[in-house]
This record gives structure tokens, C-alpha cells and sequence, in this order.
């Protein structure tokens, strides 16, 4: 009987061979296999893809129990291309594949978001740590400029929707979390040109293949995985309670008294500050972190049926998951069901369905965190941080604190306006949801002409509803109090549709084999979404859309359609088993492009040669040895709109009247943005392969770039912006990776594997004469990054700053010329704010006088995962890093503001007698300046170089003798920990979040975001 | 083919710019249009008029949100700043939408009347002005300082719909006006005397319209002769009741009536409406700003305080009390904020016309015109002896009527530039702004950075 070494279920199909003689034989459903074994021989080996090729000396015995390991990297494993699979021995390309043992158990919405440090040139950031929120992935850096770096993600064939799709900047919604994790048996990552070209115009980014589970010949295996953790906020700032608020705020009021020259001004107040009492006489001091952040619960299960006969195969699953943010009201629900089907018809024809239909639900405050929503008043990780300590939440009777005008938190004995909002009643009355319906399902057949030759042909149906609902209440304390409560539902309809031939041919004359592959790919993208936002309710009773309301006007309305039509081809060729050579050609047409330029030829060629197999080639050590290279072009066409490449108008109103008005400066000539990528790559086995590094070198040269090009705002183009093809950028660099058995002993083993990858970035030329693009964080104030030729995209920018100056405490600055002017934020009626250290006046700081303040992408990054064995106990420990690059700590800015807003304690070292040295300035009510509230300073650039321990997870397996008679024929029970702790010199919440979420020109900015959580489970997986 | 109709897609929502000129009705959307850029919320619909005044020394400020205006309130503001980089982009938009407006209808034949068509086109070129107009006064130094030589804008004067021409150099001020006058003088020759309803009367430029602004851009010049010669057109009496006697019958109304019931009597020159489908929320809105979040109070030492303006004054119903501070109420409809915001009002031309003939001598005419104006609101009002004897004491009046009367419509802060005077420092315990000088470089906006950012020859 042959089982599987890691479940003990039997392996069907196993190859069971003699030793040197041509008896063969294969297992059958239940791992049985039976041999007549041959004179003279002495062992059988044992081979199945997937699987360690294993060999058992006979010794006279009749029956042989085997327990087959899998190869985590075997060279017989299978890797997944475009339209189809090779297996890792002739696969020339650079790709990496991600089995479904490290996504399953994670405590996470999508897939995506558990690859983390998993393969060597991908990188993936949580931007946040808002649930369901679409991490940062960026293959072999940042491909693109105005178009998405987003890697293209086929599930099961058909390109899918990615990126958030929500309406709402309150609530994210990642499509892919609409596909249960433990649905899924593998993700490839196509990552050279060579490999991605098949997918043509959408594979700049390079693309993700996503394989669900299906079933196998066999007995039927029903399978349980559940798991409930726990997650709560990590590495909050500390911040000043309500004495030393009233303390900082109120120094900061006379210093702007005295700095005004009404010291002795008795209409000028010195202290605006005052302490709020409870009942019982103690003093007021609210920490707003327990209102905003809290110990969240979640819970997630999946049941699985999978098994078949020969001819028949099937899975069928269903998913429940229910989880928590850290952030109060954030949830996640999903309920999902799948089947996939295999049926074998006749010897020719070959059928496959499958499909997957599920609800999620997103719930989420305004976090302030995702792309958009930095500076919005409700955003809740600066509430938590800003709310005045020194009020109460609620008033004695119950009632939340509020200003009776505006319903924004009340400021007890304070002298002051709040902006803010009390949060607990902001939150309490107010609810962002948006909510999906997604089928996303396929049919195929696979009809076999003569014996070389298949055609397949699959037409897939993604077909996504999505409901977006924000309510505010009428009540005070809401954000709608002014306009009597407000309530918008958009509904949107992503309907997706593919349909893929081809044509394969596969044969081997000799010591020749040769493969090819013709085909055609069409696909639309059909969207549609609408809706209305209503306000004044006629009762505050009223919240929902189908109660009555007394205005309406409509709210997130959208039609558009993009279709790209293909064709490909794809010839492989090898000799021998040692030279090995792939070729890909494809022709795109895309919708969005400009009339002439639609079509787009795109295609590459990559060889490799396993020198280990040439005859000269003699080591004890290295067992294999391949050399691999690949040139390819490929496109990117992913525009952010249907239509870029037309002028177009748009209707509105004005009063009453109709109007039209240019909406779109477009550009006829728009057309692809493409990418030349070429690869060099070495694949070294040693030791039996319990070693097997690869290293690969990568140049991957952009070019017509489509460039969002800045026009000037006195052209008054719409979004002073066009897309125009100039600019080119480079991404050169080296992944290395290495994969290690270093301990397999029967009771205990220790794999390990490490990847690397440096990449640099490099923009050579933009439009206009190279001029500089500037890139935004939320407001066209937040000047938070620069794209300049000879730098790497997205560099940070902002105004450079020399410290503090000694003698008077003003932030000092550095101007164009090179000369330090101070600030102070109040002077004397006829002085400037703006001087030169000597007191003459100086010209104010603005964008004249930005620097490029550092690069802003990683330059190396990766992950080490360990895994061991001992008996019954796995435990996996993971980490990434990342590093080289500088963060924009823009959330220091908001914690050292000098409005009413509460300070993180480092506030304490500020300035206050001549002679101080201190990098915190002078505190001034209303400074907006010194710190970098008004515009970014480079003394909040910070380097993000970090360490995570991004997983730890200890699992037990109950011995099967344990289990008995009970039908039960495998438990394991796991506790598991993320982001368990983080190294880094970097002194905001998390060196990876980025405000921007995955915006190419403005990565590194963290600002008013919330970080990460930390979550632990405890987890179960049951086999029948 | 299929393959054609798959990729040669076209937007069902919106049309491309080869059908944009083709029927009537689209053309009259376009000339809409343009007038709606000039109601971005960053500009006439209503902001604009925030900044202007809120930089005077009338109002206080309460929260320091510099997304309501704080920085313009305290001088404060950099090229960074939000207010500042949005009413330059709000305005050039808008003098784009008319610039293709002009450059469409040059080249159209044929779809509407010659005589439309020259309509249509002094409309445009009323928006233009208006838009460079009000650009002008707050980006540039004040022509009176020294007759328009310094630097002015980038005058961009044709439609802009391709990545070319980014740069673009600075015209100085005077040639800037020169263009904005130019454009009005032909807007007065192409524009109808009126159009078809009180509503097209108000939100949309006839005659009238552009003549009005002239006497406003004359004024900005120091250019009385100019200012008394267009104002006859529109005030053609020496003595009460005044009104204009061709078209647009244009005189003072009820000025309750004007901020409340009926937005288009004969006295709103120009303003733009405000409908449940088309207004503005939140911060957007300046009747969100000044009344419903109170962010804004009467300064107690400003015109509020002062004796010109009497407790029997009507126009002291814009007024509200609220825990012993006065707050603004001019535009006093909750959400949906649909009260009309006013770019052109009669009682204006009548104080231009005043100030200019107070400053040309014509003493009578202009306490004349005064009375007219202050006494529709306050009819037991005398005026000092004192406060109309001499020319420097009548137009010192003059301006405190102005700033009773056009509270909260944007002219504060230009009156004080337009005649070179400091703005005043102004405050409370908690929140002082400091004076500003005409020397001063916040005596103006900054330049956007925007602007700098991409425009080389700026």
C-alpha cells in the first residue's frame, strides 16, 4: 500500500517500477498495487508527480507498505503556465509556485494576503490593518507608473477583478477574498516575460495562476479545517494623559501669546485648557484607544468532499468565516460553496466544470487608512490619537459628550472648537458596508483529435454584484446632523466572461520532443453600477435606503465595457531531456486604446540547458545543474478607464439647466505600455536535491510608458491630467532563493527555505522634457512624493529641515538655495514668520523649495520560513523583511499637531529654554508648519529596514492508533501567531503601510492609518 | 465584425468631442456648461466668496480648520495650501470651459443662428473675464500699486484640450485687465439686453452683466471716469429711485427678499442657483460654514460694531445670536443648502458708482446713491453731517456701507487691497491673525504649486 506520508491517505497512480527491469504497475484507488517482480531484482521505486521519488529493497517481502513524502520543490513537480502545465524539469521561465499548506490555515480574508515572504521577487505589504483590505503586491518591483502594477490573477483560467472595489473610502472589499483560501491548491507567479508573455497585454505586473482543489480517483475523503483566533491593535503610540495635554496645549497657548506680542494683552488669553471632573471629583481622563480599538474574535470553517472514480472525479466545498477587525465595527463574513468536476466521457473526450458561488460581507468605520481618506475628520486612527484626553466620552446622564451646534465631540472646560467627532457616538451612528454576490464558475471540454493533438476550449463566467451602503444619522453626533441624517446605496455589477481554445500538440520522435500550442482568448469586462444617496430623514428612526427620506440625488452611477481579444501561441522544444527551449508569441487587441494602436504584439523565448545531464558533467554533490535564459516583451493595458483614449463630455447641471462640459482630455494615440524583460537564471540541486537553489538575474526595461502627465492647472484640463505613452524605467536586479532538507531523519526533520531579492528602480526618461511628477496623498497639499528621472518612482518629497534652532526653539528649514530660514508660527504684527537665522526676513517655504527626501521602495526583501518535525509536532516559523528604503512617518506630524489635537509623549522634550538642544520644536498653538502638518518635512523620513515574524505555528497530529475505530483518520490541532513582533529602527505603527494602498507614484507614506494587528489562533483539521 | 464592435467601444454616458457641437440643445449645454465651472464650490459657488472676506477684518474664526478657510482667515496660507491651489484650478477650468466654448463655436456653421452664435460667444467671453477678473485681484499685486506692472497670470486664451503649451509665461496685470476689459466691452456688444425669464436673468449674462462688472474692474483700476461712464448705462437718474431703463429693469428690491424668497428680483445681476440636484454639502458649502457649523462669528470690533450699521437695520436679520456671539446668516437655509450665491448685485453698481463720483466730486450724486442703498434697509437713518462732508469722509462711508451691505459676497478683503490699505489684525482670546501690510508677501495668495510645479516660464 502506498499512502501519503503527511495524512496517511492512500496515493492512487503511484508508478511502481523494478529496478532496472520494465515491470511496472500503478496503485489504484485505495493505494494498492500489485507486481510480479522480475528475477534479480531487489527494490522497487516508487514515482508520482508531486511526490519524492522513493525507493524500498524487497528483501523477500509480499507486501510493502510505503509512505511517499511530498516534494515541496521536486524537478518533477508540476508548474503551472499560461493555458496549461510543465513540469519544473523543462520549465525555462522564472516562476514560483505556493502550495495550498501555506494559505489554508492563515488567519486571513483573501489568499493574497498569506504569500507574504513566500517566493523569492514577490512582494506583498499589508497597507493596513483594515480587514479585507487588497495588499500591495508588486512582482519584481514597480512596473508601470499610471497603470496598475497589480499582477494580472486567473483563477482556474479566467482573469478576475482585483484591487478594492468598494465605493465607499470607509470600507475596503478585495474580490479575491470571495475565494476560500482552502479552496485553493496552488498559486504560481509567473515572474519573466518568457513565462507571462502568453497573457500578453495584462502580464506586465506578471501574473498570479490560481489553481482551486479537485478531486481524485479514490475513496472519498471529507475533510474539516476550522480555525478561531484572536486580534488585537500592536505597537500604539503613547500618548500624553489629560494633565499632560492640558499642560503641553496650554504652554503652547501663552508661548503663541507672548510670540504675538500681547503678553501683556489682558484681551489675549493664556491658557484655553481646563480640566473636566467626574461626580466623584476625579479628573477626566479618556483614553480614546479603548473606544476605537478592541480584542477582536474570529472564526472560520471549511468542510470538503473530494474523491472519484476513474472516470469521474469531484470536490465540493463550503466555507463559513467570520472575523473581527481590531478596529471597532470592522467585520468580515463570508459563505461560500464550491464544486469541481471531472468527467472522462470516452477515451476522447474529457469534460471539466466548476464553479464557485459566495457572499461576503465588509463592514468598516472610516479608518482613515485606505487610499483617499488621510485627512477625512472621520477617520478613526487619528480620532484615536487626536480626541482631547482631558473631556468624557459621556456626560453623567448617559448621553454622549457633543457640541450642541456642529454634534462634534464636546470640550468640557476647554476654550477650544473640536472638528473632530466624538467617536463612540460617530461610530454608534454611523455604518459603511459593501457587501458581494460572486459566481465565478467554468465549463470545459478537452477532445483528444489524433493521438499528438488537443483541443480544449473552456468558457468561464466571473459575474460579481456588489453593494455599497453608507448611512449617517440624523442624530447629533453624526457626521450628517447638518444635512438630517444621509443614506447611499450604490449597487454595482461586474459581469466577466471568457472564452479560451486552444489547439495543443505533443510529441516526442526520439530523442526529440516537441510541444505546441495555438489558441484564442476573448474577454469582456461589462460594469455597470448605480445608485442614490438620500438625506433628511423624516424620522430619525430611519436608517436604511427604503425608509423615507426628503432629498435624493444620485450617487456612484458608472457604464462602461473593455474587451481584449487574443491570440497566442506557445512552442517548446527539447533534446534529450537537456536542451530545452520555449517560445510565445501573442497578439492583443484592447478596447481602451486609441484607434490605430489597439492591437499590440507581444512574445518571448527562453532556453535552458541541464548541464548535470551532459556526460562530462561529474559531481557527488550536485545532482542537477540547469542554466536558464529568457528574453520576452510584454504589454501593459491596464488603463484605469474603459475609454482613455478619447475627448470626452460629460452632462450635468447647472440649477436647472442642462449642461455639457469637457470631462476627458483624451489621447488618440494612446497605446501599449510595454516591457522588455530578460532573465538569467541558474537552478542547483545538490545533495539528492535536499539543497536545490535557484538565482536569477532580472532586467526588466518599461517603455511608453502611459504616463497620468501633470498639465497646468491653468490649462484647466479636466484632472489636469492626460495619458500620454512617454517615459521609460527599469527594474534590474537578483532573486535568489534556496530551499533545504537540512534535517530528514524518520522522527524528525527541518526544512528550511530562504529567498532574496534585490531589485532597483530606476525611471530614465518622462514627459515633457523629463519634468517631474508629483504625487499626492489624499489632498493636492499633501505633496508626498516625486517621480524624477534618474531616481526610483515615487521618491519621497517635501520640504528639508536642519532640526531645531537652540537659541528660539523655530523648526529650521532649507531653502532652494541651499540657506536655513526658521519659522515661527506667530510674530508680531509687521514681522515675518519666515526669517533667516540672523532675523532678516525670508521668503516663505514652498514646492520651489521641496527636496527629494529618499527613495521610497524596498530595495531588498524576502523571507525565511523553517519548518520542523519532531513525531507528532510540525512547527513553522516564518519571517520577512524588507528594506533600503525611507518612510514618510507622516502620522508623527498629526502626533506632535499644535491645534487641540493630543501629542504622542515625545511632545515632553520639546523646546523651551534658549540653549536646548532638541529635535522637537517650540510648541505654538496652531503651529501648522514646524511639524509637518501643512506640508511633508523630512524630519519625519524615517528608514523602513524591518524584521517580522510574520508566522509561528505549532500543529500536533493525534496518532492514528489514538483514533481507532471512529472513522476518523487524521486530526491536527495547531495554535498559531502573526506578526508576532517587529524589528525595525522605524518609529511609527508599521514600516510597510502605505496610505496610498497600491498606488504606484506614492508608496512609503504612512499617515493617520491604523497598523497591523497581531492575531493568534487556534486551529483543527480533520480527515474522514 | 464582431471583433470591430468588441473593440471599438464608446461610452453610453458621455459623449466625444466630434458630437459635442452638433445640435442646438448640446451647443446651450456647453454655454451652461462653462457657467457651471464658475460655480465650482471652489470659486462662485460660494468659497471664493469666503476667502475674500474672511481675510478682512469682519469675521472671527472659531475652529482653525484650514479646510474652512482658516488660513485665508489668518493670512497663513503657503503654495501648498488647499484653498489656494483649488481656486486657481477652479477658476482656469473655468476659463477653459469658455475658451473651447469660443474656439467650438468659431468653427460650428450652421447648427444654430449667427446671431446665437454671437451670443453664446459673449457669454463666454463674460466667464472669461469674470474668472481672470477674479484671479487677478487676489494672485497678482494690485494694479493701483503701480498701474498693473507686476507680474499677472498666465493668460491663457485658447481652448486646451492636449498635452502641449504647459508653459506659458506670467502677462503682467495691466495687460491682464486690458484682456478682461477688452472681453467685457465685447461681451456688452454681443450679449442680449435680456434674456427670457427672470431665472436666465440671473444665472445667465446679458448686457447688463458684463456692463455691472465693468464698473467693478474700472473701480479695481482706480479708474473713476470709467466706472462713472458704465455705471450711467445702468443708473442713468442723478437722484432716488434709481433703475436701469433697458432690458433687464434692474433696482433695489427688498434685501430680505433677495437672501430668502425670490433669488431672481431685478436687484440679483447675476448669481448662481442652487437646486436639490445641483447644490453644494458640508464643507463645500459657505452657508454650512457660516451658519450651520458656526465656524464664523461677527467680529465685535469690525463693522458690527459700528454705529453705521443700526439695530433697526434689516440687513441686521442676517444676523444671529448664539451664546453672546453674532453669527453670519446671509445664507440661512439648512441642508440642502439652497439658498443662490450672489457674484453681481445692484446695490454694488450703486456703491461703485458712489465711490467713483465721491472721487470725481460729485458729491451729491454720490450721497445720493448712499442713501439710496442704506436707507432701503434703514429708513430713519441719517448720516452724519460729518460722516458725507468731505471727499475722504464720504468714501470712508462708502466702504462702511459696503461692508454692511456686501457682507459675506467677497469684497472685504479686495476693497482693502484694490485701495492699499493694511488689513487689519483681528482676533480672539484663543485665535489671533496679525496685521498685513501692502508690502507684505501675504498681502496676496501665493502662487499654486501646482502651477510652479509644471508650468516652466511661470
Amino acid at each position: 500500500t502506498v499512502t501519503d506520508k503527511e495524512n496517511n491517505n492512500p496515493v492512487p497512480g503511484v508508478s511502481v517500477k523494478a529496478a532496472g527491469k520494465a515491470a511496472f504497475a500503478q496503485t489504484d484507488a485505495q493505494g494498492h498495487f500489485s507486481i510480479e517482480v522480475p528475477e534479480g531484482v531487489t527494490s522497487l521505486e516508487f514515482s508520482f508527480i508531486g511526490y519524492q521519488k522513493q525507493s524500498a529493497p524487497l528483501n523477500g517481502a509480499s507486501a510493502i507498505n510505503i509512505q511517499l513524502e511530498s516534494a515541496a520543490s521536486g524537478l518533477n513537480e508540476v508548474v503551472v503556465v499560461g493555458y496549461g502545465t510543465q513540469s519544473k524539469r523543462e520549465f525555462t521561465g522564472s516562476a514560483a509556485r505556493i502550495s495550498s499548506a501555506v494559505i489554508k490555515d492563515a488567519p486571513v480574508q483573501s489568499f493574497d494576503q498569506a504569500l507574504s515572504g513566500r517566493a523569492a521577487g514577490v512582494s506583498i505589504a499589508s497597507p493596513n490593518g483594515v480587514l479585507n483590505n487588497p495588499p500591495v503586491i508588486r512582482i519584481r518591483g514597480i512596473n508601470s507608473i499610471s497603470l496598475s502594477s497589480y499582477p494580472l490573477v486567473v483563477i482556474d483560467g479566467i482573469p478576475t477583478n482585483t484591487g478594492n472595489i468598494s465605493t465607499s473610502t470607509a470600507v475596503p472589499n478585495n474580490p479575491l477574498s470571495d475565494i476560500d483560501p482552502a479552496d485553493i491548491e496552488s498559486v504560481d507567479v509567473l515572474k519573466d516575460a518568457a513565462s507571462t508573455s502568453i497573457y500578453g497585454s495584462r502580464a506586465a505586473a506578471g501574473v498570479l495562476l490560481i489553481t482551486t482543489k479537485r478531486g481524485k480517483a479514490g475513496k472519498s475523503k471529507v475533510s474539516y479545517d476550522g480555525w478561531t483566533g484572536v486580534t488585537k491593535a500592536a505597537r500604539l503610540p503613547e500618548l500624553l494623559n489629560a494633565q499632560q495635554y492640558m499642560d503641553i496645549k496650554n504652554e503652547g497657548v501663552l508661548n503663541a501669546r507672548i510670540l504675538g506680542g500681547n503678553e501683556n494683552n489682558p484681551a489675549v488669553a493664556s491658557a484655553l485648557y481646563f480640566p473636566s471632573y467626574r461626580e466623584d471629583g476625579s479628573l477626566v481622563d479618556t483614553k480614546w484607544y479603548d473606544y476605537i480599538y478592541r480584542t477582536a474574535i474570529s472564526h472560520n470553517h471549511t468542510v470538503s468532499l473530494s474523491g472519484g472514480t476513474k472516470a469521474t472525479s469531484y470536490y465540493f466545498s463550503a466555507n463559513y468565516s467570520d472575523q473581527q477587525g481590531f478596529v471597532v465595527d470592522n467585520s468580515f463574513k463570508r459563505k461560500a460553496v464550491r464544486f469541481n468536476v471531472d468527467h472522462e466521457a470516452t477515451k476522447w473526450l474529457k469534460l471539466k466544470a466548476g464553479g464557485a458561488y459566495n457572499t461576503t460581507f465588509n463592514q468598516s468605520q472610516n479608518t482613515g487608512s485606505l487610499p483617499n481618506s488621510t485627512f477625512l475628520i472621520i477617520g478613526a486612527a487619528r480620532m484615536a490619537t487626536a480626541l482631547s484626553p482631558n473631556v468624557p466620552v459621556y456626560n453623567a446622564d448617559g448621553s454622549y459628550n457633543l457640541n450642541q451646534t456642529s454634534g462634534t465631540l464636546g470640550m468640557g472646560n476647554n476654550l477650544v472648537t473640536n472638528t473632530l467627532f466624538n467617536a463612540a457616538a460617530l461610530f454608534d451612528l454611523s455604518r459603511y458596508t459593501s457587501e458581494n454576490e460572486h459566481f465565478l464558475g467554468n465549463v470545459g471540454a478537452t477532445i483528444k483529435l489524433l493521438k499528438p493533438l488537443e483541443l480544449t476550449t473552456t468558457y468561464s463566467l466571473d459575474r460579481l454584484r456588489t453593494e455599497t451602503v453608507a448611512f449617517q444619522s440624523a442624530k447629533l453626533g453624526s457626521t450628517a446632523y447638518s444635512t438630517g441624517g444621509s443614506v447611499t446605496n450604490v449597487t454595482a455589477l461586474r459581469n466577466n466572461w471568457n472564452w479560451t481554445s486552444t489547439l495543443s500538440f505533443n510529441q516526442t520522435f526520439g530523442r526529440h520532443h516537441v510541444t505546441a500550442l495555438a489558441g484564442y482568448d476573448v474577454q469582456k469586462f461589462e460594469n455597470s453600477s448605480w445608485g442614490a444617496a438620500q438625506s433628511k430623514a423624516s424620522d430619525d428612526f430611519f436608517e436604511e435606503y427604503q425608509g423615507s427620506w426628503g432629498a435624493i440625488t444620485t450617487s456612484g452611477n458608472g457604464l462602461a465595457e473593455k474587451a481584449f481579444i487574443s491570440y497566442f501561441s506557445r512552442l517548446t522544444y527539447d533534446l534529450d531531456n537537456k536542451y530545452f527551449i520555449t517560445a510565445n508569441f501573442r497578439r492583443d487587441g484592447n478596447s481602451a486604446l486609441g484607434n490605430d494602436t489597439k492591437f499590440g504584439n507581444f512574445g518571448g523565448v527562453s532556453a535552458g540547458w541541464v548541464l548535470s545531464e551532459e556526460k562530462f558533467f561529474h559531481s557527488n554533490t550536485i545532482n542537477n545543474l540547469k542554466l536558464r535564459a529568457s528574453w520576452g516583451r510584454v504589454g501593459n493595458g491596464n488603463l484605469p478607464g474603459e475609454y482613455a483614449a478619447l475627448n470626452l463630455y460629460s452632462a450635468a447641471l447647472y440649477g436647472t439647466a442642462a449642461t455639457w462640459y469637457i470631462s476627458q482630455a483624451g489621447n488618440s494615440n494612446l497605446g501599449w505600455e510595454t516591457s522588455e524583460q530578460t532573465n538569467f537564471g541558474v537552478d542547483l540541486g545538490l545533495l539528492d536535491n535536499r539543497i536545490q537553489v535557484e538565482a536569477t538575474y532580472f532586467n526588466n526595461d518599461v517603455n511608453g510608458l502611459i504616463l497620468s502627465t501633470p498639465q497646468s492647472p491653468s490649462k484647466g484640463i479636466p484632472n489636469n491630467s492626460i495619458l500620454l505613452n512617454v517615459g521609460s524605467m527599469y527594474n534590474r536586479g537578483i532573486e535568489f532563493s534556496v530551499n533545504a532538507g537540512i534535517i530528514r531523519k524518520a522522527d524528525f526533520s527541518w526544512d528550511a527555505s530562504f529567498n532574496y531579492t534585490h531589485v532597483k528602480n530606476k525611471v530614465t526618461a518622462l514627459a515633457d522634457g523629463n519634468a517631474d511628477i508629483i504625487g499626492y496623498t489624499h489632498t493636492s497639499s499633501e505633496t508626498s512624493n516625486i517621480t524624477r528621472v534618474g531616481e526610483s518612482i515615487g521618491s519621497l518629497y517635501g520640504a528639508k529641515t536642519a532640526g531645531v534652532n537652540p537659541e528660539n526653539g523655530r523648526r529650521i528649514f532649507i531653502n532652494k538655495n541651499g540657506e536655513k530660514v526658521q519659522y515661527s508660527a506667530v510674530v508680531k504684527s509687521g514681522e515675518t514668520n519666515w526669517t533667516y537665522l540672523d532675523g532678516t526676513p525670508a521668503s516663505a517655504i514652498s514646492a520651489s523649495d521641496y527636496y527629494l527626501l529618499g527613495n521610497a521602495l524596498p530595495k531588498w526583501y524576502g523571507g525565511l520560513s523553517n519548518n520542523f518535525r519532531y513525531k507528532g509536532f510540525d512547527l513553522g516559523v516564518n519571517f520577512t523583511y524588507a528594506g533600503g528604503n525611507y518612510v514618510m512617518n507622516g502620522t508623527r506630524s498629526t502626533l506632535r499637531d499644535q491645534r487641540f489635537y493630543n501629542n504622542h509623549t515625545g511632545i515632553l522634550n520639546r523646546w523651551t529654554t534658549a540653549g536646548q538642544k532638541t529635535d522637537v520644536p517650540r510648541v505654538v498653538y496652531n503651529d501648522v508648519i514646524s511639524n509637518g502638518t501643512s506640508y511633508p518635512i523630512s524630519d519625519n523620513v524615517e528608514k523602513g529596514d524591518f524584521l517580522r515574524l510574520q508566522n509561528v505555528l505549532l500543529g500536533y497530529r493525534v496518532p492514528a492508533s489514538l483514533l481507532g475505530n471512529s472513522g476518523i483518520s487524521s486530526i491536527r490541532v495547531y495554535a498559531q501567531a502573526s506578526n508576532l513582533f517587529l524589528v525595525t529602527g522605524y518609529t511609527g505603527t508599521d514600516p510597510e503601510s502605505s496610505s496610498n494602498g497600491n498606488a504606484n507614484t506614492t508608496p512609503g507614506v504612512e499617515k493617520n492609518a491604523v497598523g497591523q494587528g497581531r492575531t493568534y489562533t487556534l486551529g483543527i483539521n480533520v480527515g474522514f | 465584425c464582431s471583433q470591430d464592435e468588441l473593440l471599438n467601444t464608446e461610452p453610453d454616458t458621455s459623449i466625444t468631442a466630434g458630437n459635442a457641437f452638433t445640435t442646438p440643445s448640446r451647443i446651450l449645454g456647453l454655454v451652461n456648461g462653462a457657467y457651471d465651472g464658475v460655480k465650482n464650490a471652489s470659486f462662485y459657488g460660494g468659497r471664493y466668496l469666503l476667502y475674500l472676506d474672511v481675510r478682512g477684518e469682519d469675521f472671527i474664526n472659531i475652529t482653525a480648520n484650514s479646510f474652512t478657510g482658516f488660513e485665508s482667515w489668518s493670512n497663513s496660507y503657503s503654495s501648498g495650501s488647499n484653498d489656494i491651489n483649488n481656486l486657481w484650478g477652479a477658476a482656469y477650468t473655468a476659463i477653459n470651459l469658455s475658451n473651447i466654448l469660443i474656439d467650438g463655436l468659431s468653427k460650428s456653421t450652421g447648427v444654430i443662428s449667427d446671431s446665437l452664435n454671437k451670443q453664446y460667444v459673449a457669454e463666454a467671453k463674460f466667464i472669461r473675464a469674470l474668472s481672470y477678473y477674479s484671479l487677478v485681484t487676489i494672485f497678482a499685486r494690485p494694479y493701483v500699486e503701480d498701474q498693473g506692472a507686476s507680474k499677472g497670470l498666465p493668460l491663457r486664451l485658447q481652448a486646451e484640450t492636449t498635452s502641449a503649451s504647459n508653459d506659458l509665461a506670467r502677462s503682467t496685470v495691466a495687460e491682464v485687465y486690458t484682456r478682461i476689459l477688452a472681453d467685457l466691452d465685447d461681451a456688452e456688444a454681443g450679449l442680449p439686453d435680456a434674456h427670457g425669464s427672470a431665472l436666465l436673468n440671473t444665472t445667465r449674462a446679458h448686457k447688463s452683466t458684463a456692463i455691472a462688472l465693468k464698473t467693478r474692474v474700472y473701480l479695481n483700476q482706480g479708474n473713476y471716469a470709467r466706472v462713472i461712464e458704465e455705471s450711467k448705462k445702468l443708473v442713468p437718474q442723478t437722484t432716488a429711485p434709481f433703475s436701469t431703463t433697458f432690458g433687464v429693469q434692474h433696482k433695489l428690491q427688498n434685501i430680505v427678499t433677495v437672501f430668502s424668497s425670490d433669488y431672481t428680483t431685478t436687484e440679483s445681476i447675476l448669481s448662481m442657483p442652487m437646486t436639490d440636484l445641483d447644490s453644494y454639502t458640508g464643507q463645500s458649502s459657505i452657508a454650512y460654514i457660516y451658519n450651520t457649523n458656526a465656524e464664523y462669528y461677527l467680529n465685535p470690533s469690525g463693522i458690527f460694531g459700528d454705529a453705521q450699521w443700526g439695530s433697526s437695520d434689516t440687513r441686521r436679520s442676517f444676523l444671529r445670536l448664539s451664546s453672546g456671539r453674532y453669527y453670519f446668516q446671509k445664507y440661512a437655509k439648512p441642508s440642502p443648502f439652497l439658498d443662490y450665491i450672489p457674484v453681481i448685485r445692484y446695490a454694488e453698481v450703486l456703491l461703485n458708482y458712489a465711490e467713483a463720483a465721491a472721487r470725481t466730486g460729485n458729491t451729491d450724486l454720490s450721497v445720493a446713491l448712499l442713501k439710496a442703498v442704506h436707507s432701503r434697509s434703514d429708513a430713519t437713518y441719517t448720516f452724519a453731517e460729518d460722516a458725507l462732508g468731505t471727499e475722504a469722509n464720504l468714501v470712508n462711508t462708502i466702504w462702511k456701507e459696503r461692508r454692511i451691505e456686501l457682507i459675506g459676497e467677497g469684497f472685504r478683503s479686495n476693497d482693502l487691497l484694490r485701495t492699499l490699505q493694511t488689513i487689519p489684525a483681528k482676533g480672539s482670546s484663543s485665535l489671533q491673525a496679525a496685521a498685513v501690510a501692502p508690502s507684505a508677501a501675504n498681502y496676496i495668495f501665493p502662487s499654486p504649486n501646482s502651477e510652479l510645479l509644471t508650468n516652466k516660464l511661470f
